[in-house]
């Protein structure tokens, strides 16, 4: 008979309405066997009882419903944006506050690189922080003027590049495109935005982020994920080819493997016919530790990047509506095929007209195709309002809130995107749960630092960086929000009967946590301490914070 | 500089034509390398025996085009395929009809082995009224119309007389620098020339044949120094009459050759040294008074038939 383990916790919290609590859990073969006091687990045979987190809280394991896998592999670049950040071996990276510890720190990273043409690629510059002026090339050719030298900005549309990026791709002040920012002279500054100027840029020393995930960032990911207590996550846009979809498959069959992953195809990268084939194939693939499932649809853009699709009256300075992703009747042709196909669909949309667009789509879809039980659900979707949640209610379709934008671009949407009247019912969880519509929040790592105690924070707070409420009454219950990072985010991934709960017969996945988020202060959720988790009833310990 | 590859952007919404029309390119790209950037490589009419080799990316077949996926985006596309830019002559972008036009051609105003060709813009004359109407792509029509440098017309033969004329009179009350030219039977061969001959840099004096029915021509000649900036001026004031321009022109620098369609004008110093007249042809549908008038005023006039 297979072994029993006991483990003894100082509480568990179940998420399962019939137990909330329990003191101990029986696990066998990697699942739970049952939850209770010790003595209602004697019956299931002899066991051997594990005290190692006697003094610790057990949740459910999080789950992570909207991440990117990239979150992985992206330490191999140099960090530099102005909020601290922990790798996924626990290395701090101090948040970078002025140009000077921009450039320290690009300085430092050079000083590393192998040989003396290696690019240096460093992401997440965030300079609105620095109190006003641009980067340009005077400040990245002190770093190097000889090797290419890249910075990527956390909105992901602004490029900085060195002279030497400029030379090799011949910008100077003759050239005169839409993208290539100048100077008074009329000289080229080195910030670079829309396609053709980042093309040139990139065609110089290709793209870092181009072409599938690969094995090592999808351990590297599953370290990031037990640092904060995640034991299930989507990389939410994949693209899908032999080499990802055997990269995902080693990982997740990696001896010690601590995440189960839910990868979801990017549909647009091919024909929808392709598509289907692919899922099929993928799904082909699918062990205890990787689930495909989710298709992945792009609609529209970013709101702070004023590319998102936005209903009347637009956006709040006077910015031209944003950007469809494709055009809106091939995304609705999309929808149809995917749902008809059995598919589960994973939506972006992040302005209300690109969500509105999708619920006729579901609608269209759902009257051609009747599913009972589809679960596609609205990614992002923050700008919805009562009446599209009352829809989504109707359709079926769950809604995953970016609660954490609240927190880090709160701020500017209140004072330039939406103003502040439709600012406090962006990611409207009490909105959605009140009309009834399943709720998940999420993190977009590495957008925003992957950690489900932070986001239920975000939403059970909604304090901006400024310090501000936006919305307070969009504020939910630690509960509801507890909910939302568990039980919630595995509903909409169809994986309510396996995770999200403590429950027998589910996987034994477990957040190790060193308080419990019930006898904190609400302001003080984030700050509970991650132990590890564990998976399939193993544990992993979370890499130790240094700097 | 070595040889750049012209670049071509074909926008248009789902449904006006692009496909078909990147099928006639390549079916007569006898002596053009053609590389053409699509969503659906399998929408395009290849023939299986033509390809050479095959990846998700890209698709090489045996008469020397290139067929690459635009699926993982544009600018990773473009970054693939001109790795081999030696084995191309000319690229042609299907341009999904949500893309800016303008920002698509900046590909090629930014990249030195690039040379900017046209951009047409496919329009659907059965279906532009309720694209116009609808709220979903207001902004999407207008920048789609801005960057075209001509327009053709599509979906003639199941269009009413009323829609096509209504479409005609939008686009020229909208876009009156942009020639609309309308679909017909002869379009790819039309297209052909207008897509490839315009690049044709070789050629010791500009062909003055006409060499299909329908459209109207007219020769003109001019002694004497024609004003650079001023004949500049003239091309982009009278480009919706011109569906193609071409020929000689001295300026105080010396004898240029000229090119245009519709708003797409170029002007590169010519090889020869010239005999000191210009000679310029203008192409259009119709009656090119306005063009001739403003030509007129730069000191050229017709040649007789």
């Amino acid at each position: 008979m297979s072994k029993t383990t006991v483990f003894a916790a100082k509480d568990i919290i179940t998420m399962n309405p019939s137990r909330p609590r329990a003191t101990h859990v029986a696990v066998r073969d990697g699942r739970i066997l049952a939850a209770g006091s010790l003595d209602e687990m004697a019956g299931w045979g002899p066991y051997e009882l594990n005290e190692d987190f006697a003094g610790h809280v057990l949740t459910p394991g999080f789950v992570e419903g909207h991440a990117h896998a990239m979150e992985g592999g992206i330490w191999d670049y140099t960090y530099v944006g102005f909020q601290d950040r922990w790798d996924p071996d626990g290395r701090r990276w101090p948040g970078v506050t002025s140009f000077d510890a921009v450039l320290a720190r690009l300085k430092e990273a050079e000083a590393r690189l192998p040989d003396a043409e290696t690019p240096l690629f460093a992401w997440g510059l965030d300079p609105i922080y620095f109190g006003g002026g641009r980067m340009s090339v005077t400040h990245l050719d002190q770093v190097s003027r000889t090797r290419p030298v890249l910075v990527l900005h956390s909105n992901g549309h602004l490029l900085n590049v060195n002279s030497r990026i400029l030379e090799m791709a011949g910008i100077d002040a003759s050239t005169n495109i839409y993208g290539v920012l100048k100077d008074d002279a009329g000289k080229p500054t080195g910030e670079l935005m829309e396609m053709a100027a980042k093309y040139m840029a990139y065609r110089q020393t290709g793209n870092p982020f181009f072409g599938g995930i690969r094995t090592p960032s999808l351990l590297s990911y599953a370290k990031s994920a037990v640092n904060c207590g995640v034991t299930t996550a989507t990389d939410l846009y994949a693209t899908f080819n032999d080499e990802s979809l055997a990269a995902y498959e080693e990982a997740s069959l990696t001896p010690g493997y601590a995440l189960r992953l839910m990868p979801a195809m990017n549909t647009i990268e091919q024909p929808i016919e392709e598509g289907l084939a692919l899922m099929r194939q993928a799904m082909a693939m699918n062990n205890d530790r990787l689930h495909h499932r989710l298709c992945k649809v792009m609609t529209d853009g970013s709101i702070q990047g004023f590319t998102a699709r936005l209903k009347w009256p637009g956006y709040f300075n006077g910015r031209p509506n944003g950007l469809w992703n494709m055009e809106p009747a091939q995304l609705a042709a999309l929808i149809m095929r995917y749902h008809e196909a059995g598919m589960h669909l994973h939506i972006h949309t992040n302005g209300d007209e690109a969500s509105e667009l999708m619920l006729d789509a579901i609608e269209a879809a759902q009257e051609a195709h009747y599913r009972p039980d589809h679960r596609h659900t609205l990614q992002h979707c923050q700008m919805a309002d009562a009446s599209q949640f009352r829809r989504m209610r109707k359709l079926g379709v769950c809604a995953n809130l970016f609660a954490n934008h609240v927190h880090y671009w709160g701020d500017q949407h209140a004072a330039i995107t939406m103003g502040p009247d439709r600012a406090r019912r962006m990611d409207a969880c009490a909105t959605a749960l009140r009309e009834g519509v399943a709720l998940a929040i999420h993190s977009d790592a590495p957008v925003t630092p992957m950690a489900p105690l932070f986001t239920a924070w975000c939403a059970v707070n909604r304090l901006t960086e400024s310090g501000a409420v936006l919305g307070p009454d969009e504020r939910i219950s630690v509960e509801a929000a507890m909910h939302a990072v568990t039980l919630g985010a595995a509903y909409t991934l169809r994986m309510d009967h396996l995770i999200g709960s403590v429950e027998p017969g589910k996987y034994a996945d477990f957040a190790v946590l060193e308080g419990s988020p019930f006898d904190v202060a609400p302001q003080a959720l984030r700050d509970i301490k991650v132990a590890g988790t564990i998976s399939g009833g193993v544990f992993h310990a979370a890499a130790t914070r240094r700097d | 500089m070595s040889r750049q590859v012209t670049f071509t952007v074909i926008g248009g919404f789902l449904g006006a034509g692009k496909t078909s029309l990147l099928n006639n390119m390549l079916a007569q790209a006898s002596d053009t390398r053609f590389a053409v950037l699509v969503n659906d490589f399998g929408a395009l009419n290849i023939d299986q025996s033509l390809i050479k080799s095959a990846d998700s990316q890209i698709m090489q077949l045996s008469n020397g085009c290139i067929c690459c996926s635009l699926a993982g985006g544009l600018v990773d596309a473009m970054i693939t395929l001109m790795r081999h830019r030696d084995s191309i002559d000319h690229i042609l972008i299907e341009a999904s009809g949500v893309s800016y036009p303008r920002r698509i051609m900046d590909f090629a105003r930014i990249d030195p082995d690039l040379r900017p060709g046209m951009t047409l813009v496919l329009v659907d004359a059965a279906n532009l009224a309720s694209q116009r109407n609808d709220p979903r792509l207001a902004e999407v029509i207008a920048a789609q119309m801005d960057g075209a440098d001509m327009f053709l017309l599509t979906k003639t033969d199941i269009a009413s007389e009323g829609e096509i004329a209504d479409a005609h009179s939008y686009l020229t009350a909208t876009q009156p620098l942009a020639p609309v030219l309308a679909a017909r039977a002869d379009d790819a061969e039309i297209l052909a020339m207008l897509l490839t001959e315009a690049r044709d840099k070789q050629q010791a004096a500009p062909d003055m044949s006409m060499p299909h029915d329908g459209f109207i021509s007219m020769a003109l000649t001019a002694d004497g120094i024609i004003d650079d900036p001023a004949f500049r001026r003239t091309c982009a004031s009278v480009s919706g009459e011109i569906i193609r321009g071409k020929g000689f022109v001295h300026f105080s620098n010396g004898l240029h050759v000229w090119q245009q369609c519709g708003r797409l004008i170029d002007i590169d110093a010519a090889s020869a040294g010239g005999d000191g007249t210009s000679r310029i042809v203008l192409i259009g549908t119709g009656p090119l008074d306005a063009a001739k008038g403003a030509f007129g005023q730069l000191g050229f006039r017709q040649l007789s038939a």
